[in-house]
């Protein structure tokens, strides 16, 4: 030992067991911070993948003539900027190849760069005015090939010819339109833009502004310098929002909400680690008053207190941060088991910096501060606090245990939480804190599911219709399809109206096996089953005029009058929320005997994880060689995996985020009580001497516990609550008008959480105090 | 009539170069009222012996007999049970419930029974401590020879057969250590209750019955014939 400090080393040694609680203490804490920014970082990353893909990575749009637009380019700011126009967008102006309307679309090559689905992903890109690249459906419907001419008539009867020198992806809105689309360069598009408006030169340009620049800021000069009105400049709001450059007021307060609920997790992280260092260093008031008897002037008892805690940081920290990238590394790589398309570009060990150094921030800063307070308490020590061995381990006792209402056991428990006002504001204040974060932060699920529509189960891959609208599809065709390779289930409806003998009309849906399947959960009163086996029909339910379970409705069917028992009532159905009101559902037998209707009007198909392009091509043969030409296909497995995508990343993150706040509180609470009971061992010691049995023990542990949480969840509640009111008007109320209400599942989840932590919190004490040498402690 | 039998009582710590033999075949008894004192020097295995009898430690062999009743065959929750209601003990560094005022400090271990405290006994209990004055006084404002009153009257207040001292006027100053004596020999005299006392005073022995003396793990009466 060549230095006191390096006392340390041996001090550590021997309190072993009292460091691994602070030095874990720490690892959670900076874990928790880390894992939080990371996520957030990695959700943002995520959904910056998700904007790129569906709206491009471009910046701002201006509509501007051809001299504004070399002003704009001429912009220093301005790192890449492309033209781009479109005709027949809506697929109803006339413009068809091959009698099948087609959109036709015109940029400058550059533009592939910043919107992913103009990519052209085999051939070139248009050099000729008379060039164009096609999209998948006019090579797979049309089997054309790169290097085929095309001919497209357009609304004023002209036919122009097009050299196809490349092929695009069907894009989400293509797919499910199974509408035709071609792509020029910006010259041949001007060609073809002349014949419908003469004249009107203005183009929109998408410009992608360089790293750093202040995007807003440079947007007002442009709109200034260019004299535009407010319909001349678009921006590309969410992919703005995510790099922080949005000065949308709905995102403003979104950046608000996060910066708030980002400060209250590293408060979270600071409480933990501050409290645990303060306990650990009351619990050694008599070794640092040693310290002073022995000559150590207050600087070095502080020095002595900063350097142990560096010490523990030099493990601990590293530990957390692990931590955290592993858990950061597990959640992406679920976010690319779940939805492998979307989020290929999300690196499965993928790096954050911002939780690595919120996480080494909080941390080191948090110990080093929090070191200094029980530094300068340990340096007050007087050193006669240590010979005379009245060194207190707690808060000094200043009010009497009261024993009239409870058992003494209980009594004491009590007094022990709520004995100190400091002690007890800060503990009880620490689980508050929990149910506070854990209120705040569930406003964010509750945005998100109004945010984003999760994908049903009766969701389709492929909806088939007829142009007529009739019910001519075979029902044969669902069990043909059903065996086609890719194929995961089939399900169609029919649809007819019905007359009422008062005049009024009902239409008749018809419902197979999977759609009663999946009206289960929407399921208000009544019997699924008596609906499934024909027996009656279901309604759903209305403000006004829901009609009663077990009545009859009469509906005049060939000729006849037939009575009709109402089986059930649903709460909704998907797709149909505005005309579900004069609809009711029927088994296909029923609903053959009551309109004569022997197919379906719609027909449904849900594909196989890995069904592939050809097997849909092979779908849609089999489907036009029973129905002919006059079916709408509709592919909505991009729409769908987008959907999904979003869905997916979006409740990964937030529920990842309400886990973690979760555990923080968890951890919070089973900390607290181990800490208290470790600093009082020598009360529990004399205790158990002078004839307490474990039980009573327990007890006082269990009173001790439920005080603090108690008044924990009461002071949670009460600053919780509006703090949930004020996030979910910001959040929720101020977007989609919904009125807030006591989040329920919220509260009951957190008292479950608590209960749980109450419940770990004293069965690691209760197994200490029944093992305990009550002679060693006693000493 | 006989409260305490200690029978071969042996207690062994450490393994190897580091056993040490604590207790080695110790056998005494004490009868109802006796006042015992265990004189020895440090680490001669004294506080083992008190630890022992009171159930706080248990021994490698050997019995121990409180009113008859071998406090080894008992279960832990028993022993504990059996300890509030039938031994009484004073430590020498006091070990009094800081949050409980001086009162509730002397009635815990009725407390711990769940049982409401007879007043007039406790009032009895605070007179004979002279400390009816600092009933509601909480330890922390107690001088140590109040607070070790106190700790007697805890030990007291179940009325034990056995009452266990270990080093009680060791924090005390000469005033204070008078007192809590006169007072463990008036639990002995008045109260007819068994006392077995651990101290380093030799001139504390002069208050008791009976000495014995421990060395080496060996206990021996001082003047009588116990081994």
């Amino acid at each position: 030992m060549k230095h006191y400090l390096d006392l340390i080393k041996f001090s550590a040694k021997q309190h072993k067991k009292q460091n691994r609680m602070t030095k874990l203490c720490i690892v959670l804490a900076v874990f928790l911070v880390s894992v939080i920014f990371g996520m957030a970082d990695m959700e943002m990353r995520s959904q910056m993948i998700q904007a790129v893909k569906t709206d491009g990575s471009w910046h701002a749009a201006f509509v501007v003539n051809e001299e504004q637009g070399a002003i704009l380019l001429a912009r220093p700011e301005v790192e890449s900027a492309a033209r781009y126009g479109a005709l027949n967008y809506r697929l109803k102006d006339g413009y068809q190849i091959e009698g099948t309307e087609t959109g036709v679309g015109g940029f400058d090559k550059e533009f592939q760069e910043m919107i992913p689905d103009a990519e052209v992903i085999a051939g070139t890109f248009p050099d000729k005015p008379d060039e164009a690249v096609m999209n998948e459906n006019i090579k797979a419907r049309l089997g054309v090939q790169i290097g085929d001419t095309i001919h497209m008539t357009t609304p004023w009867g002209n036919e122009k010819e097009y050299h196809i020198t490349g092929l695009v992806k069907n894009t989400a809105l293509t797919a499910e339109l199974d509408a035709f689309c071609i792509f020029l360069n910006t010259d041949g598009f001007s060609e073809l833009y002349e014949e419908q408006a003469a004249g009107e030169a203005e183009e929109l340009y998408f410009v992608k502004f360089r790293r750093f620049c202040n995007i807003q800021k440079t947007i007002d000069e442009i709109t200034v310098q260019l004299g535009l009105k407010e319909g001349q400049v678009r921006q590309n709001v969410k992919v703005l929002a995510l790099m922080i450059q949005s000065r949308d007021s709905y995102m403003m307060q979104f950046y608000f909400v996060a910066a708030a609920l980002a400060m209250l997790v590293v408060i979270a992280g600071i409480l933990m680690i501050t409290a645990s260092m303060n306990s650990s260093i009351a619990r050694r008031t008599e070794f640092f008053g040693m310290l002073r008897c022995l000559g150590a002037v207050k600087g070095q008892v502080i020095r002595y207190v900063q350097r142990e805690a560096l010490e523990w940081c030099r493990i601990a920290i590293p530990a957390g941060v692990a931590a955290g990238v592993v858990v950061v590394w597990g959640v992406c790589g679920l976010l690319r088991f779940l939805s492998p398309g979307l989020f290929e570009g999300l690196p499965v060990f993928g790096v954050s910096f911002m939780g690595i150094g919120a996480g080494i921030i909080v941390g080191f800063l948090t110990v080093f501060l929090a070191a200094g307070s029980p530094a300068k308490q340990a340096a007050r020590v007087s050193p006669l606090t240590a010979v005379s061995g009245n060194a207190g381990t707690v808060h000094a006792v200043k009010r009497t245990a009261d024993t009239r209402f409870f058992k003494v056991d209980t009594a004491l428990g009590i007094h022990h939480a709520a004995g100190s006002k400091k002690n007890f504001l800060l503990v009880s204040g620490s689980f508050a804190f929990s149910i506070i974060l854990f209120l705040a932060f569930s406003t964010a699920i509750d945005f998100m599911h109004h945010a984003i529509n999760p994908l049903r189960p009766s969701a389709p891959d492929i909806r088939v219709n007829l142009e007529d609208g009739s019910n001519q599809i075979p029902a044969q065709l669902a069990k043909e399809l059903e065996k086609a390779p890719g194929v995961k289930r089939v399900f169609g409806r029919g649809y007819a109206g019905l007359t009422m003998p008062d005049g009024r009309q009902i239409t008749a849906v018809s419902y197979g096996k999977y759609q009663f399947q999946w009206a289960e959960e929407s399921m208000l009163e009544g019997s699924l089953k008596d609906a499934s086996e024909g027996k009656g029909v279901l309604f759903v339910s209305q403000e006004e005029d829901t009609p009663d379970v077990g009545s009859h409705i009469k509906v005049l069917a060939g000729g006849k009058e037939r009575d009709i028992s109402v089986a059930g009532i649903i709460g909704g159905v998907p797709d149909m929320t505005d005309t579900a009101a004069d609809m009711m559902f029927c088994q296909e037998d029923l609903f053959r005997e009551l309109t004569g209707e022997k197919g379906y009007a719609v027909l449904d198909i849900q594909l196989q994880r890995n069904a592939r392009d050809v097997q849909v091509q092979e779908i849609r043969q089999i489907i036009e060689r029973a129905c002919g030409d006059g079916i709408i296909f509709s592919d909505k497995r991009i729409k769908n995996q987008e959907a999904r995508g979003a869905s997916y990343s979006m409740a990964v993150f937030m529920y990842g985020f309400l886990a973690v706040i979760a555990l923080i509180g968890f951890f919070n609470i089973i900390n607290c009580i181990a800490m208290s009971v470790s600093a009082r061992i020598k009360e529990y010691g004399a205790m158990r001497a002078i004839g307490m049995s474990t039980g009573q023990l327990e007890r006082m542990v269990v009173g001790e516990t439920l005080t603090y949480a108690f008044s924990g969840a009461g002071f949670g509640c009460a600053l919780g609550l509006p703090l949930n009111w004020l996030m979910f008007d910001s959040l929720v109320t101020s977007r989609w008008k919904e009125a807030w209400s006591i989040p329920g599942w919220e509260l009951a989840a957190a008292a479950a959480v608590m209960a749980v932590s109450v419940l770990l919190a004293v069965s690691g004490p209760a197994r200490q105090l029944k093992d305990m040498i009550v002679v060693d402690i006693i000493r | 009539m006989e409260i305490l039998r200690v029978e071969n009582l042996s207690k062994t710590y450490g393994t190897g170069e580091a056993r040490v033999e604590a207790l080695r075949q110790v056998s005494f008894s004490m009868e109802r009222g006796e006042f015992g004192a265990v004189v020895g020097v440090s680490g001669s295995g004294k506080s083992t012996l008190l630890h022992c009898i009171g159930g706080l430690d248990k021994a490698d062999a050997g019995k121990v007999f409180i009113s008859g009743r071998d406090l080894f065959e008992m279960g832990e929750d028993e022993r504990t049970i059996f300890r509030r209601q039938n031994i009484g003990f004073i430590f020498q560094s006091f070990h009094l419930i800081p949050e409980l005022n001086v009162e509730q400090n002397i009635t815990f271990p009725l407390l711990l029974d769940y049982k409401k405290p007879d007043e007039k006994k406790v009032e009895e209990m605070l007179k004979v401590l002279g400390l009816t004055e600092r009933r509601k006084h909480l330890p922390g404002q107690l001088s140590g020879g109040q607070q070790q009153r106190v700790a007697i009257g805890r030990a007291l207040i179940t009325r034990p057969a056995l009452v266990l001292a270990d080093e009680p006027t060791g924090n005390l100053d000469s005033g204070s250590s008078q007192d809590v004596m006169e007072l463990l020999c008036k639990a002995s005299r008045y109260y007819q209750q068994t006392v077995l006392m651990i101290t380093h005073n030799m001139n504390l022995t002069s208050y008791a019955d009976r000495v014995f003396r421990v060395a080496d793990g060996r206990l021996c009466e001082l003047g009588g014939d116990a081994q």
